[in-house]
C-alpha cells in the first residue's frame, strides 16, 4: 500500500485497488432471484440521485492548463447549461471540483481545503494525463501524479489537453453514474480519510491544514 | 372561519407564485441563452436546482444570524405578496389587503436586503460586507425614484391602499395609471430595474469578482430557501406594480399574463446591458429617474 | 553595441563580450564590479530596465552564474550582464534597491538555487516550494526524476516510446521500449 511501492496499483485499505470501479462480474450479469420491488429508501435515493444528477454546479477553480478549455464549456460553441451544469461560485455552493491538470503540491494544499469545505455530496473530475500518471510532468519535482491517493476521484477525463467535448462526455458520465448511485467518491473519502490523509502528509511537508476544514 | 378560509387561499397563492416565479427563471434564463446563440437549459431547471440544494447536506452553521438570512429574505417576498391583492375583485386573490398596506409593502421591501446583510455578515466572509454594502447603497438609491412615483400615485387618489389604487384605475386600459400618469409610471419602471437585480444592475451578487456577495457563505438547504425567497418576491413586486400600473388583475389568466409582460421589461433590458458600479448606478437613479419622480409628483399636486 | 562595451570597458573591467545579435551583446564581469556597474547603466545610461534576472548552475566550474537583461526600449537593444558566484557559498548583493521587481527574482532563486541575497526583502519566504526539505532543486546535482518517482509514486501501466526507439522498430532491430 503507498506509493513507494513501484509497479503495484496502490490499496485502498478494503482492498481495491485505488481508482477502479465496480464492474460487471459474473454475480452482476446474471439474476440473483426474483426480482424486487424498489424499498422506500432506494426510490429515494434514486429520486434524490436524480435531482443531484441533473444539477451540477462545478466549482471555479482551474489548477492546470486544462482550465483554459472549461471556459468555452460555458459558451454558445459547447454551452453546458443545456445539462442543467452552472458553475459555483464558492466551494459551499459547489457540488464538482475539476482538477484541471497538473497540481502542484502548494496547490494539492489548497484543493484539499476547497474538496473539504464543499457539502456532500460532491464528486471530483480530473482532466488530463498529468492527472491520471503525471503526464508530461511526470519527473517534475511539485507535481503530483496520482491523484487518486489524495483525492477521490470519480471520473477521468484522459487527453492532453481533452477538448470541451471530451470534458461533456465525461459530465455526462458522471451524471450516469450518480444517477445509478455509483459515484460515491465522497463516501470512500470519509471512510479511508486516515488513508487519504496519510497520503497528503507524505507529499505536503509544513502540514498547517485544520484536522478538517468544514 | 372566514378568516381560516382566506389564509388557506393565500398558502395556495403562495405556492402558485413560487412555483411561477421559478418557472419564470427558467424561461428567463433560457431567454438568456437563446439571445447569446446556446441551447441553454430545460425551463423547468428551477426546481431542479432547488430540489438538489434541498438534498445537499449542510455542514455549517455560523451562528442563530446565520439563519435569519433567508428567513428573512423569504419573509419579506411573502409578506409583499400577502399584504396586496393578487387578484381584485375575487375574494380568494384579494389577500389580506388593507387600508394603510401600500406602506407596509415599501417596509417589505427593504426587509429582504436586510435581512441578507445581517445574515450574510454572520457567515464571517470578507467579500460578504461587500456585497451587502453594495446592495444596501444601491437599494436607497432606486427607492427615491420609486418613492415619489408612489407619493404621486398617492397624492392622485388620496389612499394609502393597494387596492384603492387599483380600483382608480377599473374601467379599460386608458385608466390605467400607466397611461393617466405616464411620469410616475416611468420612474417607478426604471427603479424596477434596480430591483429586480438583473444587469445593468446586478454588482450585488456578482459572481465574478465577490464570489455571490452576500450569499458567500450559504450553501445546500439555505440557498434553497433563497431560491425560493427570490421567486417569490420577483413575483410579488411583479404583482405590486401591476396593481399600481397595470389596472390589478380580474382572473389569475390574467395577472399571470401581466406579471410576465412587465417582467420582462426588466429582461429586455438586461439582455442587452453591461453592469453598472455601485457608484455609476447610484449616480444614475438619483439623476433622471429622481428628476422624473419630482415632475410626477409635482404634476400630481397641482 | 561595441561601441558602448568600450564605454563600460573604460570604467568597469569587462572579462570577455560575445554579441549574440546586432540587438544583444553578452558581457562578463567580476562580482565586484556587478553592483556598480548596474547602477551607472541604470542611472547613466538607456538600460534602466530590469528585464530577466535569473541564475544558472555552472556545476563544473564550481560556480553560479547570475544573468542581468537590461533593455534599452528607446534604442531597442539589450545587455546582458553575467557575472559568476562561488558556488559552494553562494551569496550575492541584491538590486532590489534599484529595480523593486527584483524582489520576486531573488526570493525565487533563494529558493530554486540557494542563492540568498543578504537585504532583500522576502529572503526565504516561501514561494512556490511550501516546506521543501531537500536541496534547491534547480541545481543540477538535485536529481528531479528519482525525487518524482520517490516523493508522488509512479502508476504502472505507463509505456514511453522517444523517437529513437520508434526508428530502430522501424529498421527491424529491436527496440528499447521502456516499460517502465
Ligand atoms: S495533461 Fe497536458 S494539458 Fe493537461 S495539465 Fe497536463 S500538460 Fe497541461
Amino acid at each position: 500500500m503507498g506509493v513507494e511501492e513501484k509497479g503495484k496499483v496502490p490499496l485502498l485499505p478494503s482492498g481495491v485497488p485505488v481508482g477502479s470501479k465496480p464492474h460487471a462480474t459474473d454475480s452482476t450479469l446474471f439474476a440473483q432471484g426474483r426480482p424486487k420491488p424498489l424499498s422506500l429508501d432506494e426510490s429515494v435515493a434514486f429520486i434524490k440521485n436524480w435531482f443531484r444528477a441533473q444539477s451540477l454546479n462545478v466549482m471555479a477553480y482551474g489548477t492546470g492548463c486544462g482550465s483554459i478549455e472549461l471556459g468555452p464549456l460555458g459558451t454558445s460553441r459547447f454551452d453546458m447549461e443545456r445539462f442543467g451544469i452552472t458553475g459555483g461560485p464558492t466551494p459551499r455552493q459547489s457540488s464538482v471540483l475539476i482538477i484541471s491538470g497538473y497540481l502542484s503540491v502548494k496547490t494539492l494544499k489548497r484543493v484539499i481545503r476547497s474538496y473539504e469545505q464543499m457539502p456532500n455530496p460532491r464528486w471530483v473530475v480530473a482532466l488530463g494525463s498529468c492527472t491520471i500518471n503525471g503526464g508530461m510532468y511526470w519527473d517534475s519535482y511539485s507535481t503530483i501524479k496520482i491523484l487518486d491517493q489524495y483525492l477521490p476521484v470519480d471520473v477521468y477525463v484522459n487527453g492532453c489537453m481533452p477538448r470541451p467535448e471530451a470534458l461533456i462526455a465525461g459530465f455526462k458520465d458522471l451524471m450516469d453514474m450518480i444517477k445509478r448511485g455509483e459515484a460515491n467518491g465522497y463516501i470512500e473519502y470519509q471512510n479511508n480519510l486516515d488513508w487519504y490523509r496519510a497520503n497528503q502528509r507524505k507529499v505536503i511537508k509544513d502540514w498547517n491544514l485544520p484536522e478538517y476544514s468544514w | 372561519m372566514e378568516l381560516l378560509l382566506q389564509i388557506l387561499w393565500s398558502s395556495i397563492g403562495v405556492l402558485i407564485a413560487v412555483a411561477y416565479g421559478l418557472l419564470t427563471g427558467g424561461i428567463v434564463r433560457k431567454l438568456f441563452a437563446r439571445i447569446q446563440g446556446r441551447v441553454g437549459p430545460p425551463v423547468y431547471q428551477g426546481f431542479i436546482d432547488l430540489g438538489k440544494n434541498f438534498f445537499v447536506r449542510d455542514n455549517i452553521s455560523h451562528g442563530p444570524m446565520f439563519y435569519f438570512g433567508p428567513a428573512l429574505r423569504t419573509a419579506g417576498g411573502v409578506g409583499i405578496f400577502l399584504f396586496i391583492p393578487a387578484i381584485v375583485g375575487w375574494a380568494p386573490g384579494e389577500n389580506f389587503s388593507f387600508a394603510g398596506d401600500l406602506l407596509l409593502v415599501m417596509y417589505f421591501m427593504f426587509f429582504g436586503s436586510l435581512g441578507m446583510a445581517l445574515g450574510g455578515s454572520a457567515g464571517g466572509h470578507p467579500h460578504t460586507p461587500i456585497g451587502a454594502g453594495r446592495g444596501l447603497s444601491q437599494m436607497t438609491a432606486f427607492e427615491v425614484p420609486f418613492i415619489l412615483a408612489v407619493i404621486a400615485l398617492v397624492a392622485d387618489t388620496g389612499s394609502f391602499s393597494v387596492h384603492d389604487l387599483t380600483l382608480a384605475q377599473a374601467g379599460g386600459f386608458l385608466e390605467w395609471n400607466l397611461l393617466t400618469h405616464p411620469f410616475a409610471a416611468a420612474a417607478a419602471f426604471i427603479a424596477m430595474l434596480g430591483m429586480n437585480g438583473y444587469a445593468p444592475f446586478n454588482v450585488v451578487g456578482a459572481p465574478n469578482e465577490i464570489p455571490v456577495g452576500p450569499m458567500t457563505e450559504y450553501q445546500g438547504g439555505f440557498i434553497a430557501t433563497l431560491g425560493t425567497g427570490r421567486a417569490i418576491f420577483a413575483i410579488a413586486k411583479m404583482i405590486l406594480f401591476m396593481d399600481l400600473f397595470l389596472g390589478g388583475a380580474t382572473s389569475i389568466l390574467e395577472a399571470f399574463i401581466k406579471v410576465f409582460v412587465i417582467y420582462m421589461w426588466s429582461v429586455a433590458v438586461a439582455a442587452v446591458f453591461p453592469r453598472y458600479r455601485v457608484d455609476q448606478s447610484m449616480r444614475f437613479f438619483l439623476g433622471w429617474p429622481a428628476l422624473i419622480g419630482v415632475v410626477a409628483v409635482l404634476l400630481a399636486l397641482f | 553595441m561595441n561601441e558602448f562595451v568600450q564605454e563600460i570597458q573604460a570604467r568597469f573591467e569587462v572579462l570577455w563580450s560575445n554579441p549574440q545579435r546586432p540587438d544583444l551583446m553578452q558581457i562578463g564581469v567580476r562580482q565586484v564590479n556587478a553592483l556598480p556597474l548596474l547602477t551607472w547603466l541604470k542611472s547613466n545610461t538607456g538600460y534602466f530596465i530590469l528585464n530577466h534576472f535569473s541564475a544558472v548552475d555552472w556545476i563544473e566550474d564550481g560556480e553560479f552564474q547570475l544573468t542581468y537583461l537590461l533593455t534599452d526600449y528607446a534604442a531597442r537593444r539589450s545587455l546582458m550582464v553575467c557575472v559568476r558566484i562561488d558556488r559552494a557559498a553562494p551569496t550575492a548583493e541584491s538590486v532590489h534597491h534599484l529595480w523593486p521587481e527584483a524582489v520576486t527574482y531573488e526570493q525565487e532563486m533563494f529558493e530554486m538555487f540557494g542563492i540568498s541575497f543578504p537585504g532583500s526583502p522576502r529572503q526565504g519566504v516561501d514561494l512556490l516550494l511550501e516546506g521543501w526539505e531537500d536541496i534547491p532543486p534547480m541545481r543540477r546535482d538535485f536529481d528531479t526524476a528519482a525525487f518524482a518517482e520517490e516523493a508522488f509514486g509512479f502508476r504502472p501501466g505507463r509505456t514511453h516510446t522517444n523517437p529513437r526507439d520508434r526508428v530502430a522498430i522501424a529498421f527491424g532491430q529491436k527496440g528499447f521500449l521502456h516499460d517502465h
